[in-house]
């Protein structure tokens, strides 16, 4: 199947290297300490964190710092075929322990000892791109709770389709069978934290579809960290002295 | 965004907008650089021994903020302050909150902390108000006292960077009878000198935790009482509630006046208004809304209504210009 | 959740610092360089699809089977290629009983994306029927020993008994060409996978100190690090997955260093699974050479019957014939000996002690017959001593 046209667009109209249209609405949960909604094209995540908290089962309460959790989930609406799906299958229980550890790479949990962070992340649309999204609502979600993070972490994913590197890849294409780099980067700091990788891809070929994600990634953070600061403006201005 | 959750129609919506433009413009931040996010560096104009303080982290040299706030400088000291968080308690706070567990000599309270916290038997002033030891009977006495899921007012004594330990060492804290519990963000309290307030003209207490849970609730004289005459009541069996017998006594004690109960509502709504509308709390803004609100004519379940959201933003900036050029 | 904690409270303050300052000076614990593998070992169990890998101390038992079962929808001209891990508390003690954990899953998850996604296995040739069967490959990997670096060990086991198994021919028979007809492995010789690239995990831990970087790290290095990358190559260096979950920050160039450096040792280790399964392919071979001359002996030396007939002396002609009619056909068959007569699964016996006998100091003895543990010893010596 041809997925970038001889004009070079591909299958939604976007040019290889483009990203779908990002919207983040960071307070969507009222009672959780941080909540965001993070959408990326038709791909929809809501995430919040609760927390630090007191930890709820005490044998896991670890002495000198937070002890964090993370839940993803898949809503059975949010994909075509609409289907009940067994909670904590082997998907999703991957995909939690990906974006628990990729948090905690973030989190200063030394600040916060013998305390707890939830952190939920829910999938309400699924067009491609999802353990991304979940990421980067996740950090909104953090922000948004205070938590003390070391740099943001923002995530993107990239893809190689008829020998055309693509950005941001969407269902359909995700679907394709080709290779799927999904990149996690702390923009700051300039580090890789994240990085998975599917299907076959020679190495330099793989560098610069990891190159384009990363890029991906920065301009993700680039938008998270307006939005951020917006809101805090916002708060300030709000509350007044 | 964190946005304004209200169903707003066209006038309404533009109005508001005024309303925040002009707060943006009498707000007390000096410029846009001092609000910062995660991993924005913080310019120190390379001073030297500068101190990096609460949501600061150094990344080769750099002042780098770990958390989205405001930074705030005091000498050399840099700190971030943020606007949403969990509260982080100081010495001498007030703090409201549910018990959560009876433990040995302790309870334990959740006051949307990091951790819960402590409130010893040794350190709340016993019911009959004498001081003395202790004993293994007041121990077993505990529940009697405060029992799981009541809720009460306290002072934080020490907050050391792991445990939280309270005190109720006056007869104005202990449990909050007749009224409401409200949640706020707690960055809207802000730290003052008088937390407990009585509104006299409608017979109601307002108690502004900084933890952000705020008590409105019935006012209450007797608190005082058992100070002024400790003689009369020392002996605790008086004044331990029965659970089974409530005597007729205590039962017209109890009653609350349908009169005060409305006002109770009121004034629990407009803290309600305030927190979503993201105005600090504080005893005047309190006010002034229960009198727009009693002014306006209007009940108290239309104090939710956009109109008066948007009422109560206007007269906020109102407020808030006025008291500038009184500066 | 567990796991990890009880993996981090095990290991002490000093023991910590002392596996970060060894490594400062290119030191490991076990004398290794940073970038050196440990020991492999691989070996082959008495089945066909089952091989044991010993990485250093980690031990991992991979079993491979088949089953033909409906295919998915959406796929119908494709075989299936299913994972299970158990890590069972056996291994080690963080290790919970019962359901998966998060670590078991991964793992699970990782050796699946590296040989499903690269297309490693031709699901296409596992098709009999499309849409109505197909062969289903399952692989259990059981954890035996845990010493560091399960991912590898686990992925070697993979790919070492997805080597070795052979599955049943089938074809499609009666009158509409719609039956299926699986020919049990005496008749045809079952078939290999087709294989078309070996996908090797390497696995890299990362330090605190971000100049450090070890290969294949232990048990220890494994609490002690902060991060942990797993890179699956085939030997044309072509980039299969990925799994770098989350953990600590590295930098972009380390990773491409690391992926050229997994490379080479990809090639190595692919290497070392050909041999191995190179020379268990010519063992099987030989012991099927072995197993044919054996079966002939039997009629050529006529122990059998005399024994037979010592033993239980009332029919020993009869079984005689029996035997010849036996012969053809192979150990399913002695399945309804069992059935019929005890004293003719004697004989069986004695002939297979004879066999053994006759075809000298093989190894295949007791390899593939369900009568190898009833077989009595002292039965069988005293034929040979007679024959002596």
């Amino acid at each position: 199947m041809e997925y970038v046209s001889p004009e070079g667009l591909r299958l939604d109209g976007r040019r290889p290297m483009e990203m779908r249209q990002i919207r983040a609405e960071i307070g969507s949960v009222s009672k959780a300490d941080g909540s965001a909604i993070f959408e990326m094209g038709n791909t929809k995540v809501i995430a919040a964190v609760y927390g630090p908290r007191e930890v709820q089962n005490r044998s896991q309460q670890i002495s000198d710092r937070a002890l964090v959790r993370c839940e993803y989930s898949m809503a059975n609406f949010s994909t075509g075929d609409r289907m009940r799906k067994p909670k904590g299958d082997r998907r999703s229980t991957e995909i939690s322990l990906v974006i628990r550890q990729t948090m905690e790479a973030c989190i200063l949990t030394h600040l916060m000892p013998r305390s707890q962070i939830d952190i939920y992340v829910q999938v309400l649309q699924a067009d491609g791109g999802t353990r991304s999204a979940c990421i980067n609502a996740a950090t909104l979600a953090l922000a948004d709770a205070g938590i003390p993070m070391r740099d943001l972490v923002t995530s993107c994913s990239a893809g190689y389709l008829n020998s055309t590197p693509l950005l941001d890849l969407n269902y359909v294409e995700d679907s394709a069978g080709g290779p799927d780099v999904t990149v996690g980067i702390l923009p700051k700091l300039d580090k890789v934290t994240l990085l998975q990788m599917d299907s076959k891809l020679p190495i330099d070929i793989l560098e610069n579809v990891m190159q384009l994600a990363t890029e991906g990634c920065k301009a993700i953070a680039n938008y998270i960290r307006e939005i951020l600061l917006e809101n805090t403006k916002q708060l300030e201005y709000r509350r007044g002295s | 965004m964190r946005e304004i959750q209200l169903q707003l129609n066209q006038t309404q919506k533009l109005r508001l907008q005024k309303v925040l433009e002009t707060l943006q413009s009498q707000s007390s931040i000096p410029n846009s650089d001092s609000s910062v996010t995660i991993s924005d560096s913080i310019s120190v104009n390379h001073e030297d021994g500068v101190l990096k303080g609460h949501g600061t982290t150094d990344h080769n040299g750099d002042v780098v903020a770990t958390l989205c706030g405001i930074v705030e400088r005091v000498n050399k000291l840099v700190y971030v302050r943020t606007l949403r968080s969990r509260y982080k308690p100081e010495d001498g706070d007030i703090v409201i909150r549910r018990v959560v567990e009876v433990a040995q000599k302790c309870w334990r309270l959740d006051i949307n902390c990091s951790q819960n916290a402590y409130l010893m038997l040794s350190a709340m002033n016993m019911p009959d108000g004498v001081q003395r030891r202790r004993t293994a009977v007041d121990e077993l006495n505990m529940r009697r006292i405060f029992e799981e899921g009541d809720v009460i007012c306290a002072e934080v004594r020490r907050s050391q960077h792991d445990d939280i330990h309270l005190q109720a060492r006056s007869q104005k804290y202990g449990k909050l009878n007749a009224g409401q519990l409200l949640t706020v963000a707690p960055y809207l309290v802000k730290r003052q000198k008088q937390h407990f307030h009585h509104l006299e003209k409608f017979d109601v207490d307002l108690i502004l935790g900084c933890n952000g849970f705020v008590w409105v609730g019935e006012h209450v004289e007797a608190r005082d009482v058992m100070v002024e005459d400790p003689v009369n009541l020392s002996d605790p069996q008086v004044l331990i509630p029965n659970e089974n017998s409530v005597s007729l006594e205590e039962q017209d004690k109890n009653y609350t006046a349908l009169e005060t109960r409305n006002y109770i509502c009121r004034a629990a709504n407009a803290v309600r208004v305030l927190s979503t509308l993201g105005f600090t709390i504080t005893l005047e803004s309190i006010k002034e809304v229960i009198d727009l609100s009693i002014s306006a004519n209007l009940d108290i379940h239309d104090m939710f209504g956009c109109e008066f959201c948007v009422l109560v933003a206007e007269k906020e900036a109102e407020r808030r210009s006025s008291s500038k050029r009184k500066r | 959740m567990e796991q990890r904690l009880a993996n981090c409270v095990q290991l002490t303050v000093n023991e910590k610092q002392f596996i970060e300052n060894a490594l400062l000076s290119e030191l490991r614990v076990d004398g290794r360089g940073p970038l050196e593998y440990r020991k492999l070992s691989i070996k082959f169990g008495k089945d066909d699809g089952s091989a044991e890998v010993q990485l250093g101390e980690t031990r991992v038992m991979s079993f491979v089977s088949a089953q033909l079962v409906q295919p998915y929808k959406d796929r119908p001209n494709e075989g299936t290629l299913s994972i299970f891990t158990e890590f069972s508390p056996m291994a080690d003690p963080s290790f919970e009983p019962g359901r998966p954990g998060e670590s078991a899953v991964e793992l699970g998850r990782i050796i699946d994306r590296g040989l499903r996604e690269s297309r490693a296995i031709d699901t296409e040739s596992l098709c009999i029927l499309s849409a109505k069967l197909v062969w289903a490959i399952r692989i259990d990997i059981h954890i035996l020993d845990n010493a560091g670096n399960l991912v590898d060990a686990a992925n070697i086991a993979a790919l070492a008994s997805l080597l070795t198994f052979r599955r049943p021919e089938c074809s499609l028979g009666g009158e509409d060409g719609q039956q299926v007809v699986v020919h049990p492995p005496e008749v045809r010789e079952p078939l290999p996978l087709i294989l078309h690239h070996l996908p090797v995990a390497v696995t890299f831990g990362f330090f605190s100190n971000e100049n450090l970087v070890v290969l294949d790290p232990t048990y220890h290095e494994e609490a002690v690090m902060t991060g942990r990358m797993t890179a699956t190559l085939n030997a044309n260096g072509d980039v299969c997955a990925i799994q770098k979950p989350g953990e600590q920050g590295i930098f972009q160039h380390i990773i491409m260093h690391c992926l050229k450096l997994a490379h080479v040792k990809a090639g190595d280790i692919t290497a070392k699974i050909k041999d191995a399964v190179e020379k268990h392919n010519n063992e099987r071979a030989l012991q099927k050479i072995k197993r044919r001359s054996s079966s002939v002996s039997v009629d050529v030396c006529g122990t059998t019957a005399r024994l037979g007939g010592k033993q239980n002396q009332s029919g020993g002609g009869k079984d005689n014939s029996h035997l010849d009619q036996l012969k053809p056909k192979d150990e399913a068959n002695f399945m309804e000996c069992d059935a019929t007569s005890s004293g003719q699964v004697q004989i069986n016996k004695k002939d297979e002690g004879s066999k053994n006998f006759t075809g000298g100091p093989s190894s295949w003895y007791g390899k593939k017959d369900p009568y190898s543990e009833c077989v009595n010893s002292d039965l069988l010596k005293a034929p040979m001593d007679s024959e002596c």
